[in-house]
């Protein structure tokens, strides 16, 4: 029996961690870490929803976390990583699609957790450091509170999750509390609106939906 | 092989949902649940719900066992739960303690 090398197969779902000192394959989906001290590959369609560590990590499939590997991580074509990837020996092949910190070599002075974190913590310098195409005007203001809850929670997940939500309540919210502050006596609590136009049903509720949100 | 395998020396801490086999080596911490055969072997250590169209287990096991088909309680296993299925057999030398369901 091959029961040296773990498999999640490919219709197989795990939901939470994995851990071990084996070699792990991922040829489905596993919605947690893994964390091996062997090595571990994400087949073509292998998905990973959390940060992977192991000694050599193969990606073929999608990883949305970061990859940390003691030895070397090898991001092949086709794959899709949204994270960090942090090895000594790192290769991201053509094709490959990564958003993200990217640490090939030796960790120097500073263990590479800290540089990473502090990086993280000024919001400005992380956007502008990062490859990450982020629309500059909405990033400051939301990542400023970001910042502070960065401090006690692990960040990646909250980073990694930014760039896939829709921008527009985000771009609605800061342009929000302007609007009220530059006419203040209004008698209404709410900003002055447009009365709203007559559109069918379902962009009216969505309409709606944005206002509770709002509130 | 495209089943799901747990090898020695890993630990799984939450569910396993599949629709293939699974064979499980190694530690599983949750639930698993499968439409194929769930195989626990020699050695395994599984602390969860189990559901399958068969089992056989040989490792040990606590936790509630359902199968469509039938559960094998091997030589050497320890099974501690309830064990609910059309057909079980239990093995000389196997270790178990829980209810035993055949839907009479």
């Amino acid at each position: 029996m091959a029961t040296d090398v773990s498999i999640i197969g490919q219709s197989a779902r795990v939901r939470g961690r994995v851990v071990g000192t084996a070699d792990v394959e991922v040829l489905g989906f596993v919605d947690g870490e893994v964390a091996v001290t062997g090595s571990v590959t994400v087949g073509v369609h292998g998905m990973v929803g959390a940060g992977i560590k192991g000694r050599r990590i193969v990606v073929r499939g999608s990883v949305r976390g970061d990859l940390v590997g003691s030895e070397a991580v090898l991001v092949e074509e086709g794959a899709r990583v949204v994270g960090d990837v942090r090895a000594p020996s790192v290769a991201i092949a053509s094709g490959a699609l990564v958003r993200g910190f990217v640490q090939a070599g030796e960790p120097d002075t500073t263990p590479a957790t800290r540089t990473t974190e502090t990086a993280r913590a000024v919001p400005a310098s992380s956007v502008t450091a990062r490859a990450v195409a982020k629309p500059p005007v909405a990033a400051p203001v939301a990542a400023a509170p970001r910042a502070v809850a960065a401090v006690h929670h692990p960040p990646p997940q909250v980073r990694v999750t930014t760039p896939v939500r829709s921008p527009a309540p985000r771009a609605a919210a800061p342009a929000h509390p302007p609007a009220v502050a530059a006419n203040p006596p209004a008698p209404h609590p709410t900003p002055r609106q447009p009365p709203p136009p007559v559109v069918p049903a379902f962009k009216k509720a969505r309409g709606q939906m944005v206002k509770k949100r709002e509130r | 092989m495209a089943s799901t395998v747990i090898g020695a020396g890993i630990t799984i801490e939450g569910e396993i949902t599949t629709d293939e086999d699974v064979v499980v080596a190694g530690t599983v911490r949750g639930k698993v649940t499968a439409k194929e055969a769930v195989t626990i072997e020699p050695g395994a250590v599984v602390e969860a719900d189990v559901a399958g169209s068969s089992l056989a287990i040989a490792g040990s096991l606590t936790g509630n066992v359902t199968a469509v088909e039938r559960v094998d309680l091997q030589s050497g296993s320890r099974v501690i739960g309830n064990v609910k299925a059309a057909r079980v057999t239990i093995a000389d030398g196997a270790q178990f303690k829980g209810n035993v369901d055949m839907d009479v």
